[in-house]
C-alpha cells in the first residue's frame, strides 16, 4: 500500500477542493465458525437445507420457551413472526365454519376473520401497551403474542381429536376445562414476557387487554363443534 | 427463572467495528486530504449505519405534537389502574366519589383507555352471552344447534355507534344551544361546555354496568331480563345526567336534550336484550313484530 503523507508541506502543492485519491483494502477476518448471535456473513455458501434448519431451530427453541418460560430474552432478543404466522394459519384454518348445501354459513368464523382477529387484535394490544408508556419495540410484543398463542392451538388440536367422538356433556366440559388451561397458560406466558415492560400502577392495565385477546381467541376454540 | 433486565435486551446493541473482531473493516488511506487535521495518515474506518432503537419517550409535556405521533395520543392513556377503576365507579354509585368528580377529574384528564376497552369488552361479552343465551333457547329443541360467531359484528356496530355518534350529538348540542349567563369573563372549568374527548369519556364508562348485566340477561325469564334492562338503564342513564347536570343546565334545550339522552340510553338497552337475549314470545304481540324486523340470522 502505497500513499503519499499528507503534511501540511504538500499542501500547496495542491488547490484547496481537490480530493485527491483513495485506496483502501477491504478484508473479512474469518475467525473460525461465528457463534449464532453475530451477524452472519457467509450464508451464501451453504446450502438451502442448512439455512432453513437454523431458521426452523430457531423458531422451534421460541415454542418451547413459550411452554416453559424460563429466560426472555430469545423471544425478545431475536423476534421473528414466523412461529405467529404458522400457528394463526393452522388455527383459521380448523375454526372456520364449513359450508352447508343450502348455502348458508354454520356460523363460526371465516379464515379472513380469524387471520384478522390475530394480527389486529396483536396490534391493537401491542399499541395500547406502547400508549400506555411500556419500552418494547412493536415487533417484539407481537411477536411475543404470537408465540403464546401456542397453548391456546395445542387446546384446539385436541378438542378437535376430542370432537371425533359422538359429544356429550362430560366431553363438553373436557373440552371447556382444556380450553381454559390453555387459556390461563398462554396469558401467563405473555404476562411472564411482556409484564416487566410497564410502569408500575399501569401494569394490570396492560395486562387486562392480553387477557381479553386470549379469552376470545379460546372462545373461538371452545365453541368450535362442528365435525 | 433467572431475571433478565429487560431493560439490557431492550438497549441498543453495540455492533461497530472497533468491538466486534468479526465484521468486515474497511482501511482506507486518503492519499490527499485537504483537511486541516494534523494526523500524518488518515484512516477512515467504514461503520454499518447504526440501528436507531425507537425510541420510546415518556409522555410528553409539551402539546405541540403532531396528530401522527404516539405521543399525541399518549396524554390521553395518562391513567393508572386505580383511577380505572375509580372512574368505573363512578359511573355506577356517583355518591362514592366526590362532587365534583367529573368537573375536577375528568374534564381536566379525559382518557380513551376506558371507553376503548370496555366498548371492546361489552361487545365480547354480549357475543359470548348472546351465544349462550341462543343455545340455552333452542336446548329443548331437536335442531343441532351451532354457535354464530356474527353476532360478534352486529354487537360491534351497535355499540360503537352508540359510543361515537350520541356523545358527537351531544357534544354539538351543547355547545350550540349553551348560553352563557356570566357576562365576567372568568371561564372556569366548570362553566366551559365539556370537550369531545371527556363526553367520549364520560359515555364510555357508563356502559360498564352492562358487562355484569350481559352475563345476567343470559338467564331465560322474560320479565326478569325487562327488570335488567330497566334497573341498568336507569342508573347508567341518572348518572349520566346527573354528571352532565352543571353542563346541560346552561342549555336552552334542557329537558329535551335530558330526555333524548335517557332515550337513546334505554334504547340500547332495550335493543341489546330483544336483540340478543329475549325468548321469543307467541303470546307477545311485541316481541313479534320487533324479531321480525330485524335481520334474520341463521341458526
Amino acid at each position: 500500500m502505497t500513499s503519499f503523507d499528507s503534511k501540511y508541506d504538500v499542501s500547496f502543492m495542491f488547490p484547496a477542493g481537490d480530493v485527491g485519491v483513495v485506496e483502501g483494502e477491504m478484508n473479512i477476518p474469518s475467525r473460525g465458525v461465528p457463534s449464532g448471535d453475530s451477524m452472519e456473513f457467509n450464508t451464501l455458501d451453504e446450502p438451502i437445507k442448512e439455512t432453513f434448519m437454523r431458521d426452523l431451530r430457531a423458531v422451534g427453541n421460541k415454542f418451547y420457551h413459550v411452554l416453559l418460560p424460563r429466560e426472555k430474552s430469545s423471544l425478545l432478543k431475536e423476534w421473528d413472526l414466523w412461529g405467529p404466522l404458522l400457528l394463526c394459519t393452522f388455527m383459521a384454518t380448523v375454526l372456520q365454519g364449513a359450508e352447508e348445501a343450502d348455502n348458508t354459513n354454520d356460523g363460526g368464523p371465516e379464515f379472513a376473520e380469524v387471520f384478522v382477529l390475530v394480527w389486529i387484535g396483536a396490534a391493537i394490544v401491542t399499541l395500547n401497551s406502547k400508549l400506555l408508556g411500556g419500552n418494547i419495540s412493536f415487533f417484539q410484543s407481537v411477536c411475543v403474542l404470537g408465540y403464546c398463542l401456542f397453548p391456546i392451538a395445542l387446546s384446539l388440536i385436541v378438542c378437535r381429536l376430542i370432537l371425533f367422538a359422538t359429544q356429550n356433556s362430560f366431553l363438553f366440559f373436557l373440552r371447556l376445562t382444556i380450553t381454559m388451561v390453555g387459556f390461563a397458560w398462554a396469558t401467563f406466558a405473555a404476562t411472564k414476557f411482556l409484564g416487566d415492560s410497564q410502569p408500575e400502577g399501569k401494569k394490570a392495565l396492560a395486562v387486562f387487554p392480553i387477557c381479553l385477546f386470549y379469552f376470545i381467541l379460546s372462545w373461538l376454540v371452545v365453541s368450535h363443534s362442528n365435525i | 427463572m433467572t431475571h433478565v433486565n429487560t431493560g439490557d435486551l431492550l438497549n441498543f446493541q453495540d455492533y461497530s467495528p472497533e468491538h466486534n473482531e468479526r465484521s468486515a473493516r474497511i482501511d482506507v488511506e486518503a492519499v490527499h486530504t485537504n483537511q486541516y487535521n494534523t494526523m500524518s495518515t488518515s484512516n477512515y474506518n467504514y461503520e454499518e449505519p447504526t440501528p436507531v432503537e425507537e425510541q420510546e419517550t415518556q409522555p410528553s409535556q409539551t402539546a405541540n405534537h403532531n396528530f401522527w405521533t404516539i405521543e399525541y395520543y399518549q396524554k390521553y392513556f395518562d391513567v393508572q389502574t386505580s383511577e380505572v377503576v375509580e372512574r368505573i365507579i363512578s359511573s355506577v354509585l356517583p355518591q362514592k366519589v366526590s362532587r365534583n368528580y367529573f368537573d375536577e377529574r375528568i374534564k381536566g384528564k379525559p382518557d380513551l383507555y376506558g371507553p376503548i376497552w370496555i366498548s371492546v369488552t361489552l361487545i365480547f361479552t354480549i357475543a359470548v352471552s348472546g351465544n349462550i343465551a341462543n343455545y340455552l333457547q333452542s336446548a329443548n329443541k331437536a335442531v343441532h344447534w351451532r354457535y354464530n360467531y356474527h353476532l360478534v359484528s352486529y354487537a360491534a356496530t351497535a355499540i360503537l355507534c352508540y359510543v361515537w355518534l350520541v356523545p358527537l350529538a351531544l357534544w354539538a348540542a351543547l355547545k350550540w344551544t349553551s348560553t352563557n349567563d356570566n357576562q365576567d369573563e372568568i371561564e372556569t372549568q366548570a362553566s366551559s361546555s365539556p370537550s369531545m374527548i371527556s363526553l367520549f369519556c364520560l359515555y364510555g364508562y357508563s356502559l360498564s354496568i352492562y358487562i355484569p348485566v350481559a352475563v345476567l340477561w343470559t338467564i331465560q325469564v322474560s320479565w326478569l331480563q325487562w327488570l335488567f334492562v330497566l334497573m341498568a338503564a336507569f342508573v347508567s342513564g341518572a348518572v349520566l345526567i346527573f354528571w352532565l347536570l352543571p353542563a346541560l343546565k346552561k342549555s336552552k334545550y334542557f329537558l329535551i336534550l335530558i330526555g333524548s339522552i335517557l332515550a337513546f340510553h334505554f334504547l340500547l338497552a332495550t335493543g341489546f336484550m330483544l336483540y340478543f337475549f329475549h325468548v321469543p314470545d307467541t303470546a307477545s304481540a311485541v316481541a313479534l313484530k320487533v324479531l321480525t324486523t330485524l335481520p334474520a340470522t341463521q341458526l
